[in-house]
């Protein structure tokens, strides 16, 4: 089922918490909306289950308008970030409830209980209430909930955020297998950008009420348009600068003046004027480059952070002006000391250009 | 979605026409009547008569310095108690926390009779001391305000102890912790910061106690103290000779109202009064006592606990005794006097308790929705709705059974009597006073079910309607069980509103206590006391184990 909003907005008193969203997701897409907390995700979600009205905008799902109807009517699934089981239904009831509201026979409804449990490993759970399940267990039977009417769209509200890191990625895992077993349209929301990255199809980061950039994971990681989204998703040296012209490298390559001296970058779209630049730590060598050269910076070790499958050095290159460096193998490192000056060399086609919308 | 809106509607405004007709209306009508004179025409001279009369202006001033001087002494011993309980081990301390709260379920007119009984010119206690010291005079323990004073803090310390307890239970442990971190101990920690943080809680119970004070008629009146508001408006309006008179105890009624408003907002402008902010109790790390500070705790509490229980002492004794006159202890005993108002005369607890049940029903209807629309709606007047609902418990039962006399005197349409001439003004009256209790109840438990529970059930289909009673009514039902069983026994301890509407043949219980005592019988009336407290235990002990100790929610 595609999703469509067209010119969503919804404002809370003087706050406007969506402003002007337009989004689709295709059919059988796990699409992510990814932002800090108070960014309109949950707003935009919310929307779309029913809780919330548009205060202008259309909401279809296919080609039906869903604008005004109640959630009841929706016929979403929707997994609630505290899971939201209700503590006086066992398991089975809390799975079942939603089929016997549609006046399902009892046989129907043991069958796709049945099936629903054996979805999500919890057959034998069934006579459980949820306050004797783990975490994990407790976030299954919310999942088997929703899924278990076959709703056109799955909604999912930051799921994993009250579950331990180990048991996150095990869950993470889980729900993406379903989702691309039952190809359901499911919308995630999360502030976690890993698991955006890992689980989506595309994702929307959002800021302010706003879509900044929609994309798959891997274009928003290597190609963000912008400074937000550079900062927000993964870890980026950001550093302020102006564009002087072309870069020697040609084909597009620009030359810009920053504090750091003229570096050589590459864009994604045009960028002229006042820009920033971009670059991940794991893209940054530590020690002087071969022939090519691209861009090197001087700097004096500040502090070193040993993260076990990386070590990290934080360069000070001018003072209050830092850039960070991953050594990706440290079994074979041995670390410099704090003070040590270094050389730190990166090449162009990793430099990214991108207006700067702080 | 259009019906529904139409149905919320429908039960908005339902919910509006019950309390403007049973509340708002009646008061508004003594207002009318403060400043109108009898050909309805616009005047102030009613309050000049009482501004101007000594007699009033003394009666005012004991009455606030009765209010003031009650909270104070119950403020003393109330938080005493209630530190004690929450904060420290002792022997017996379940039991104490159990028998702390029972004073407050003594039913008012029943607490000071007891008292007589023990404490009296003719009772134990004097007939004993004369005995033993050949006194010629009997002490004087109870005649006058002092002994209101006495009567009224052994009877309402437990409010404050109950909202006291409440409010440290939600008191993060960190936040004392983080005081001792930055070296406050001992008494800078209590004055600084523990105090102030239970501060909301105290206010609403210290208020409570002072407007209980100043609006009870019966027990100064038993002690033989007239010049007080309350006393003076009943005296005033149960008099049917002097119209003049009669409407001066309309003008006292409603300057009562006026002064309970007042107070309410200074209350509300000092603390919020209605304070869930933090609905999570904390574990708390009890300190065991020394032997021998256990010894004094449980010496200061049997103490005060058998101060607080001498009028059931006192009640029961008179209830079985017989010749109970100059002698410390009855010379015989009977169950006769229970016989009298149980099988001779059954009408009174029928009809209480028939009466509270319709009460307790209306409450049900009127103020679960009310708790809803408070909590879970976005219907506009949510503010007032709230406000109505603090306003009932400030307003003295003394001017609300004055105001219903007034103000459904008239002939009811198709009849030739008012609604003041059907028993069913009773359960009404009842209705509007205890309405606050379930409406509280209700709404803390409410508060306590996430929202998340019922949109769940939303995104799998379930309607409003079907949501609340699947998922919201099985998680809430306790809660508005507690408050329901509560406005149930205060209902049937309910004394001041009621006196004034009792109809010959429809007395309720307190009805009955008030008319034995008047007609000298005073076993028979001590006879009905102790079924109302039995009934009031019976209730308390069944709230306790369903909810702890957690009824300060429900009180304040």
């Amino acid at each position: 089922m595609i999703v469509d909003i067209q010119g969503v907005v919804k404002r809370f008193g003087s706050v406007t918490a969506v402003s002007a969203v337009d989004l689709t997701v295709a059919d059988g897409e796990l699409f992510t909306l990814l932002g800090p907390s108070g960014c309109g995700k949950t707003t935009l979600l919310r929307l779309l289950a029913g809780f919330y009205q548009p205060d202008a905008g259309t909401i279809r799902f296919g080609d039906r308008v869903v604008n005004g109807l109640p959630p009841y009517e929706r016929r979403i699934g929707m997994v609630f970030q505290n899971y939201a089981l209700w503590p006086h239904m066992t398991v089975a009831d809390n799975i079942g409830y939603g089929l016997r509201l549609r006046r399902l026979s009892a046989e129907q409804v043991a069958e796709r209980l049945r099936e629903g449990l054996r979805k999500v490993n919890l057959v034998g759970f069934e006579a459980r209430y949820p306050g004797q399940l783990s975490g994990g267990q407790q976030q299954r039977v919310a999942l088997a909930r929703a899924l278990v009417l076959n709703p056109d769209i799955l909604l999912l509200d930051e799921p994993l955020s009250n579950l331990d890191a180990k048991i996150r990625i095990q869950v993470r895992a889980e729900i993406r297998r379903l989702q691309q077993q039952l190809r359901i349209t499911t919308i995630y929301v999360t502030h976690d950008q890993e698991e955006a990255l890992s689980l989506s199809d595309r994702v929307a980061v959002m800021r302010d009420g706003h879509v900044l950039q929609v994309g798959p994971p891997r274009e928003l990681y290597e190609r963000p348009r912008t400074r937000f989204v550079a900062d927000f998703v993964g870890t980026n040296n950001l550093v302020s600068g102006e564009v002087q012209g072309a870069g020697a490298g040609g084909g597009g390559e620009l030359l810009v003046r920053t504090a750091l001296g003229s570096l050589r970058a590459i864009a994604a779209g045009a960028v002229t004027g006042r820009c920033v630049l971009a670059v991940r730590p794991e893209n940054v060598a530590v020690g002087a480059a071969g022939a090519d050269g691209g861009n090197q910076v001087a700097g004096r070790v500040s502090l070193v952070s040993y993260l076990g499958n990386t070590l990290r050095y934080d360069v000070e290159t001018k003072p209050g002006l830092v850039l960070k460096a991953d050594i990706r193998d440290p079994w074979h490192h041995e670390p410099l000391p704090v003070g040590r000056p270094v050389t730190l060399s990166f090449p162009p086609s990793v430099t990214l250009a991108l207006s700067d919308d702080a | 979605m259009r019906s529904q809106g139409v149905g919320l509607a429908v039960g908005v405004g339902l919910i509006w026409a019950f309390l403007i007709l049973f509340l708002v209306y009646p008061l508004g009508r003594i207002f009318y009547d403060a400043v109108t004179d009898e050909a309805g025409r616009w005047t102030l001279a009613n309050f000049h008569t009482f501004f101007t009369d000594r007699f009033y202006l003394r009666s005012l001033w004991h009455s606030l310095i009765l209010g003031v001087a009650t909270v104070i002494t119950s403020s003393v011993l109330g938080i005493a108690v209630a530190f004690l309980l929450v904060r420290y081990d002792f022997v017996g301390r379940n039991l104490f926390s159990f028998l702390t709260m029972i004073p407050i379920i003594s039913p008012p007119l029943v607490g000071v009779l007891g008292f007589t009984f023990i404490l009296g010119r003719a009772g134990t206690v004097n007939v004993l001391l004369m005995e033993a010291f050949d006194m010629l005079r009997p002490v004087n323990f109870l005649y006058g305000i002092h002994g209101v004073v006495l009567v009224e803090t052994l009877h309402l310390f437990p409010m404050i102890t109950l909202n006291v307890v409440d409010a440290l239970g939600k008191v993060d442990p960190s936040l004392e912790e983080a005081a001792e971190s930055v070296g406050a101990r001992g008494w800078s920690k209590l004055w600084r910061v523990t105090l102030p943080l239970t501060t909301p809680g105290y206010v609403a119970g210290a208020l409570l106690v002072f407007i209980w004070t100043f609006s009870d008629f019966a027990t100064p009146l038993v002690l033989g103290v007239q010049d007080l508001l309350a006393p003076q408006a009943y005296l005033n309006i149960v008099q049917f000779v002097d119209r003049r008179i009669f409407r001066m105890g309309i003008v006292i009624s409603a300057l009562m109202v006026l002064l309970a408003i007042l107070f309410l907002l200074a209350a509300r402008h000092y603390v919020a009064i209605k304070d869930y902010s933090s609905l999570s109790y904390s574990r708390i790390a009890r300190r065991r006592l020394s032997p021998g500070r256990q010894l004094l705790v449980v010496t200061f509490l049997s103490a005060l606990l058998l101060l607080s229980f001498i009028p059931y002492i006192g009640v029961t004794l008179a209830s079985v005794g017989k010749g109970w006159a100059l002698t410390p202890l009855p010379v015989a005993y009977t169950l006769q006097y229970y016989e009298r108002v149980i099988v001779e005369t059954p009408k009174y607890v029928l009809n209480s308790f028939l009466y509270s049940g319709i009460a307790v029903v209306i409450c049900i209807l009127v103020g679960v929705p009310i708790a809803w629309l408070l909590g879970r709606s976005t219907v506009p007047g949510r503010g007032a709705l709230d406000a109505v609902n603090t306003l009932i418990l400030a307003v003295p039962g003394t001017a609300i059974g004055i105001a219903y006399i007034r103000a459904f005197h008239f002939d009811l349409p198709g009849f030739d009597r008012g609604l003041t001439s059907f028993w069913i003004i009773m359960p009404l009256v009842l209705a509007v006073r205890r309405l606050p209790y379930t409406v509280r109840g209700s709404f803390a438990s409410l508060l306590l079910v996430h929202r998340s529970l019922e949109e769940a059930a939303a995104s799998v289909g379930a309607s409003v309607a079907r949501t609340f009673r699947d998922v919201t009514l099985p998680l809430i039902w306790k809660g508005i069980l507690v408050g329901s069983l509560f406005s149930f026994m205060t209902s049937l301890q309910e004394a001041s509103a009621v006196l004034f509407l009792a109809l010959g043949g429809w007395e309720s219980i307190t009805n009955g206590i008030f008319a034995f005592y008047i007609a000298g019988s005073a076993n028979e009336a001590a006879a009905l006391g102790v079924i109302l407290i039995l009934v009031a235990a019976i209730s308390v002990a069944i709230i306790n184990r369903m909810a702890g100790t957690r009824m300060g929610g429900v009180f304040g």
